[in-house]
């Protein structure tokens, strides 16, 4: 207690300065590696709050530039929309007039992937939305770059999706160059088969699948697949056509469902269909 | 002067030690600006302060030239304490004689930071004092001259009479 009374209230300017001496010497007499790691950590703190506000311009500048070129693809999309409406009208008028049933717009209900299916050959996923969201079974789910499969069950808050890669689901597709028509199943990972393919049937290594929309499944002209391997049959009659989804179905995490573009209240298909059988009996 | 001043100061004057300093060299004698700033801020002050003033700025400059970490912040806190405890007191409130000072100072200070880098080899001392030394200090008095006169025409600035803390 007498030292620290003697040296801070006697002599408190003559301590302070020896103290200071004497920090500087102990700095002064460290090894030459000792100070420049020493004074690099120093800097690294002192200059932290600096380099956080460099940081922070350096990313306004990197988000300005970033919104700008979104606002320059957002008004080509906007651009781009208004010609699709005025050609969907214009087709919608054009079926009108050739007795076509009028076609519409899908609309798509984002939604996550909340669980796996962990069974290897019975592929489906549990999504975040359901019946409180207006999903119903039925619906076609898509990815970003394409079909992804369908919902087979609907619960308030969830629905569970079975995916293309499912051996309960086949896909009517067709060919977007020559508009062949084929049934799609899956065969292994991520290798499909595109059957009911003729001999004489134009496919090509190469060539994009589309939902065909025939059955009124799922809706017409989503990508699906790509053709990579067509190959003859032993027996000559038909071919075997080899096909890659679009979808990375092993890595899904974002969908959208197609709520869109049908009535999807259960028995339209059927109303449809006895309107098309009346209509043809009205004929005859 | 208050905390945020020193601090907005003395930042004001790394920057300008960093990127100004060596530009405006004639020859190899260039200013001290933070010798400048540690005058400035010591004056009126009590020696305590002005030793830990002189300890961190002395201590903020050596992070720029790590192989002696220390050296200047032995420098700046003897400078620091003595300024505050003899100078103030015995020198007439006048730039001139503070340029004075200021010009002292820097040849006290380059005495220390010579023998500390030349490990005190007394004919490479005295060589390289007599051709860069005499002319940074002097360099570094004008420039304190010129700093200190911009700031008493300031408007706002009080002159305290009795001392600082």
């Amino acid at each position: 207690m007498q030292i620290i009374s003697f040296l801070f209230d006697k002599h408190l300017e003559k301590s302070v300065l020896a103290a200071a001496v004497a920090l500087s010497i102990f700095m002064l007499t460290r090894g030459e590696t000792d100070q420049i790691n020493s004074a690099r950590a120093i800097s690294s703190v002192l200059l932290y709050p600096v380099e956080r506000v460099e940081d922070y311009f350096s990313d306004i500048d990197r988000l300005r530039e970033e919104n700008l070129e979104l606002r320059k693809i957002a008004a080509s999309l906007a651009h781009e929309r208004e010609r699709f409406i005025q050609f969907r009208d214009e087709r919608n008028r054009l079926r009108e007039m050739l007795g076509f049933r009028e076609d519409s717009f899908f609309r798509f209900l984002p939604c996550e992937v909340i669980a796996r299916s962990s069974n290897l050959f019975h592929h489906s996923l549990t999504v975040d939305k359901g019946s409180e969201d207006g999903v119903a079974a039925g619906m076609t789910v898509v990815g970003y770059k394409g079909l992804a499969g369908k919902v087979v069950q609907v619960f308030p808050a969830s629905s569970r999706v079975l995916l293309i890669n499912n051996k309960a689901i086949s896909v009517s597709c067709i060919d977007k160059r020559s508009r062949t028509v084929g049934i799609l199943n899956w065969e292994r990972g991520d290798l499909f088969r595109l059957d009911y393919i003729g001999s004489e049937e134009d496919v090509l290594k190469g060539d994009t699948l589309l939902t065909s929309g025939l059955g009124l499944v799922m809706p017409k002209g989503f990508p699906v697949g790509t053709v990579f391997q067509v190959a003859e049959e032993k027996a000559g009659l038909s071919r075997k056509v080899s096909v890659v989804s679009m979808t990375d179905l092993n890595t899904l995490e974002e969908l959208f469902i197609v709520t869109g573009g049908r009535n999807w209240d259960s028995g339209e298909i059927l109303e449809q269909l006895e309107n098309i059988i009346n209509a043809e009996k009205n004929k005859e | 002067m208050n905390i945020i001043r020193m601090v907005l100061a003395a930042a004001i004057v790394f920057i300008l030690q960093v990127t100004v300093a060596h530009t405006v060299s004639l020859g190899e004698a260039s200013p001290d600006f933070v010798l400048i700033l540690l005058i400035v801020m010591v004056m009126d002050r009590r020696p305590v302060l002005a030793v830990i003033i002189g300890f961190l700025l002395g201590f903020l400059q050596d992070l720029g030239n790590a192989s002696y970490l220390g050296m200047n912040a032995l420098v700046k806190s003897l400078t620091g304490y003595i300024i505050a405890r003899y100078a103030s007191d015995l020198l007439p409130d006048n730039s001139l004689f503070k340029g004075l000072l200021i010009f002292l100072s820097a040849l006290a200070g380059d005495v220390i930071l010579l023998n500390i880098t030349l490990s005190f080899d007394a004919l490479s001392v005295f060589v390289t004092f007599f051709r860069y030394s005499i002319l940074s200090a002097l360099y570094t008095a004008v420039a304190g001259i010129i700093v200190i006169k911009a700031i008493d025409i300031l408007p706002g600035r009080t002159v305290r009479s009795g001392g600082g803390f």
